[in-house]
């Protein structure tokens, strides 16, 4: 940092000075020292203060930090070396955006330390503000323009801007600066930079100059198969169909298992759309060229034809090859031609004719994965006695082979039988104990018959257990082990309604359903306590990102860079996320169910409230211990049960802040799922936030019933979001009549009534 | 499902950690594959199911879950989202395509390290087992081979292999041409040894078809 004219002078600004240039080198403890006899001195001094905030963060006085941060602003908010060390302080403990607001303050405060700009593009990226990144970048490359990195990283912040042309010319500047010193070693960047820069060019729509530029530069580009890749596509959108057909054949010499190669391929050949013996002819030849490629042997069976003889005899080949050399996959492999039934019907005489005809010219292991296959489709079309007969006969063979087990569960599973499908995936688990795969298979068929804690176990042979550890849980979080956090949550939820369902039989007041419940609030706290830990692992994904925006200007891998960013916004689409928060929010809402029922419930006198409070929070202390030796990840865990945070859910201000973030996440990052909109209707409307409901609403039909059918869901939705508003007495009359009037425009049917509509959504 | 072999991305990271934590003993946080994807974008592949047909019908596998999701709490009839949603499953990483193994790789990139020749190492290679015998792994280390070489001027790779881990040991000696260099002791976090292996690149045979009796000649029409 930059020494700066003393504000209001003195010894204090000198001392902290010193503290500050002791910082910088790390030396914490003399700094802090230096800094608290300012304090003794002066209270309120802002830079001090700052300083001991920054000192207590790296010394590892973590919750004291933020305090002397808060106080250091509120006593010296204008101050540009206050603001940096705020600034600082925030990104340290990754609140990006608090920190880009006291970076942007200490520049607009006179800073003229230039690393600033650097620092405050790099959080200017994480919050995206991409409208002020652009400036920052500017000013940074004004005051450091001998670095490539920092053209790179105007240029993108052009990009990302959508300014392509200044994005272009930014990246053209840069290269003909550079031209004549490039070494050996800056080629690949080079490379990367160029492509950039040609890929861009071409989402401008100028195809053409795309073309041009990337033949002009190909000597300057290492990644030969982007460069083919992107030729190809270039050519066929120009319509040089000839030219892009043989730069797709070289790709195939490349990878002949890239299967949209030959799809390309075909439309630059003019195939697609030919007589299946012309197809097969060209798939014929290129077989030739690469035998051991999957696509050439597969593609075919899409387009011929179930009635065309060299369909037979193809998928005769295909698959008997696979059978006869033990392949696992072969059902697999053949089975998207079941959504032909006459293909499927095929597929089955070819290998049943295989299995009575031949099947004794062959040695016995193809005995076992004909009656695998058999087996798997029985399973397909839901025949499960037939699938069970053929798994069993395969296992009475050859009880050593994992894959059996594998699909004998599965069989079992179907049929609804969750215990005795894990017990069979255990037994193949014993067959091999050091695999991994069949080991997280295991796992997930313990989960799933609700044997949590077995499960834990289980997996728990394979991760990294710190020895104060009671089981690997706490490796999974930090490896991030999501498909377990999510079945381990899903398997204490399905505990706890269980034990729900059990109380209620029980009745209310016995003894016994005392402690049933205690165990149902046992399981919902760790229930939410797994949901939430997912929760936390997407929220390092998230921070990940971080460092990207500098490495990547330096290594000048742009293109990548700009797709990670893409990916990040979409981060929270992720199946396995959404599925995590369908659980968390199901979850939460019978919570706030139950915080509803027990303020309208007038007959629960205040004193029994309070008793039910008491006993919730000292549930039977020695199931508690008992449960809590088993779980715990690592007795560092301040809330191994997670009935802290179950408490604070209780507290309906943290409840519904959780679900609104959550709302809003979605909405914005996975507008493509269902549930997202059926969470944002219920929560907007629970919250009397109608024109918000009406909005999901419209977002939720339009997923729901894409084309249009009028879908009796529909309907009734509408009127459910019509009479909420008109029994809600409080809600004020000009919304009332916005969203009636919303709905009369998405959905006319219903200005002529709410009868009308339904006939009308009767689907 | 047809299986496509093709360079990582990285909308492929999180189904390439799920298929590393379900198979493999050795697991990294997501920012290291990140690390590899936005260092070496060329160097990484994975295989994956793709559409051959139409979109496949999944709804042969239906979960638990998605019953339990049926019960609604606004209290009327409606449509069971999880029905129509993408299936919850790290594997997937769009409807039908799902990433049944992967490979990844490095350049040596320690400023410490002894040997300053570029060189190349595989941090990580994975096939589910349900989708072995086909020849994947292979079909993934070609690739990768030929990607360091070219991309990056690679003189060689090398690799580390479990000494119990004998199909590897097979698939990197004998199809792949590796030699053994050395064994380290206690290389795993279990103490297992680990040999060492290496490969010395010959651009110009690393196409996957070299040598193969009929080549493409880029100029005969093809029908």
């Amino acid at each position: 940092m930059v020494a700066r004219k003393p504000i209001f002078a003195h010894k204090e600004d000198a001392n902290a000075r010193e503290a500050l240039t002791l910082y910088e080198a790390k030396q914490y403890k003399k700094a802090l020292k230096l800094v608290d006899q300012n304090l003794k001195k002066n209270l309120s001094h802002a830079e001090s203060l700052a300083l001991k905030g920054c000192c207590n963060y790296q010394l590892g006085h973590k919750s004291e930090a933020e305090n002397y941060i808060l106080r250091a602003l509120k006593n010296g908010s204008t101050n540009y070396l206050v603001n940096h060390l705020a600034g600082i302080y925030y990104r340290n403990v990754e609140n990006y955006p608090e920190a880009a607001i006291w970076y942007k303050a200490a520049v607009d405060n006179g800073s003229h330390n230039t690393p600033i700009l650097r620092d405050l593009a790099l959080l200017q990226l994480q919050t995206r503000d991409y409208k002020n990144l652009r400036e920052c970048r500017q000013k940074y490359l004004e005051s450091q323009p001998g670095f490539r990195a920092n053209w790179t990283a105007l240029a993108v912040s052009h990009h990302l801007n959508k300014d392509f042309d200044a994005a272009v010319s930014t990246l053209d500047k840069i290269e003909g600066i550079i031209k004549e010193h490039l070494q050996e070693q800056d080629m690949y960047e080079h490379s990367e930079c160029v492509l950039y820069k040609i890929s861009i060019i071409f989402e401008t729509g100028n195809v053409a100059r795309a073309l041009e530029e990337l033949e002009a530069k190909s000597d300057e580009i290492r990644d030969r198969l982007s460069f083919l890749e992107m030729k190809a596509n270039f050519l066929l959108l120009l319509g040089k169909q000839k030219e892009a057909s043989l730069i797709y054949r070289q790709l195939l010499q490349r990878n002949p298992d890239q299967a949209s190669y030959y799809q390309s391929l075909e439309i630059a050949l003019g195939t697609s759309n030919e007589a299946p013996e012309i197809r097969l002819k060209l798939y014929d030849k290129l077989s030739s060229f690469y035998p051991r490629a999957d696509p050439p042997k597969i593609l075919p069976l899409s387009f011929l034809p179930a009635s065309h003889p060299e369909f037979k005899k193809r998928a005769a080949d295909y698959v008997l090859t696979q059978l006869k050399r033990g392949v696992p996959a072969a059902f697999v492999n053949i089975k998207p031609f079941y959504n032909d039934h006459h293909k499927a019907s095929v597929i089955l005489s070819i290998v049943q004719e295989f299995f009575e005809n031949e099947i004794n010219n062959f040695p016995p292991p193809v005995f076992v994965w004909a009656n695998y296959f058999l087996a798997q489709h029985y399973l397909y079309v839901n025949q499960l006695d037939k699938a069970l007969c053929y798994i069993d006969t395969a296992l009475e063979h050859t009880p050593t082979l994992v894959e059996l087990y594998i699909l004998k569960a599965r069989i079992v599973k179907h049929s609804g039988d969750f215990i005795e499908a894990s017990h069979i995936m255990q037994k193949g688990r014993s067959l091999d104990l050091q695999d991994r795969f069949i080991n997280s298979k295991a796992t997930k068929y313990l989960f799933r018959a609700n044997k949590v804690e077995e499960a834990i176990d289980c997996v728990s042979l394979f991760t990294k257990n710190d020895d104060d550890a009671a089981n690997g849980l706490g490796d999974l979080q930090v490896m991030q082990s999501n498909w377990t956090l999510v079945e381990s949550a899903e398997g204490y939820s399905r505990l706890y309604y269980e034990q729900c369902a059990l109380a209620k039989q029980e009745g209310i007041e016995s003894e016994k359903s005392t402690e049933t419940m205690d165990l149902a609030e046992i399981y919902l706290g760790l229930a939410l306590k797994r949901f939430m830990s997912v929760l936390k692992v997407f929220q390092v994904y998230e921070n990940d990102q971080f460092d990207y925006h500098s490495y990547c200007m330096r290594v000048g891998t742009t293109r990548d860079y700009i797709e990670m960013v893409k990916w990040e916004d979409k981060l929270h689409s992720t199946p396995i996320y959404v599925r995590a928060i369908r659980g968390f929010t199901k979850l939460l809402q019978e919570v706030r169910v139950e915080l509803l029922n027990s303020e309208t419930d007038e007959t629960v006198s205040k004193e029994k409230k309070k008793r039910n409070v008491k006993k919730i929070k000292q549930i039977n202390v020695k199931k508690k211990n008992e449960v809590m030796a088993r779980v715990q990840p690592s007795p560092k865990d301040e809330d191994p049960l997670g009935q802290k945070a179950l408490n604070e859910f209780r507290e309906a201000n943290k409840l519904l802040s959780q679900l609104e973030s959550l709302v809003k996440q979605l909405s914005l990052e996975a507008a493509n799922y269902l549930f997202t909109w059926d969470l944002a209707y219920d929560f907007y409307k629970h919250e009397k936030k109608y024109v918000l409901a009406l909005q999901a609403l419209r977002s939720w039909s339009k997923i729901v019933d894409p084309q249009n059918k009028k879908l009796r869901v529909v309907g009734n939705r509408v009127l459910d979001l019509q009479s909420a508003v008109e029994q809600d007495g409080s809600v004020n009359v000009a919304i009332a009549k916005v969203v009636q009037k919303g709905l009369e425009s998405a959905f006319p049917e219903l200005s002529e009534g709410q009868e009308n509509l339904l006939s009308v959504y009767s689907h | 499902m047809g299986i496509t072999i093709r360079r990582a991305t990285i909308r492929d990271v999180q189904a390439m950690q799920n298929a590393n934590l379900l198979n493999l003993p050795e697991n990294y946080q997501l920012k290291y594959y990140m690390y590899h994807i936005l260092s070496w974008p060329q160097t990484s592949f994975v295989a994956t199911t793709y559409d051959v047909d139409e979109p496949e019908d999944e709804s042969s596998e239906k979960d638990v879950v998605d019953q339990l999701a049926e019960v609604n709490l606004a209290g009327f009839t409606t449509v069971d989202s999880a029905e129509i949603d993408p299936k919850g499953d790290s594997a997937y990483i769009n409807k039908g395509e799902k990433i049944v193994g992967y490979v990844l790789g490095k350049m040596e990139d320690d400023p410490d390290a002894e040997d300053k020749i570029p060189h190349g190492h595989i941090t990580s290679l994975a096939v589910m087992r349900t989708y072995r015998r086909m020849g994947l792994a292979e079909k993934l280390m070609k690739q990768l081979l030929y990607a360091m070489c070219e991309v990056f001027k690679a003189r060689y790779v090398s690799l580390h292999v479990r000494k119990s881990n004998r199909a590897a040991l097979h698939l990197y000696r004998d199809s792949l041409t590796f030699e053994v260099t050395s064994i380290e002791k206690c290389y795993y976090q279990d103490d297992e040894d680990a040999y060492a292996m290496k490969k010395v690149f010959k651009l110009e045979e690393m196409l996957p078809y070299h040598g193969h009796s009929e080549v493409d000649d880029l100029t005969t029409d093809l029908i």
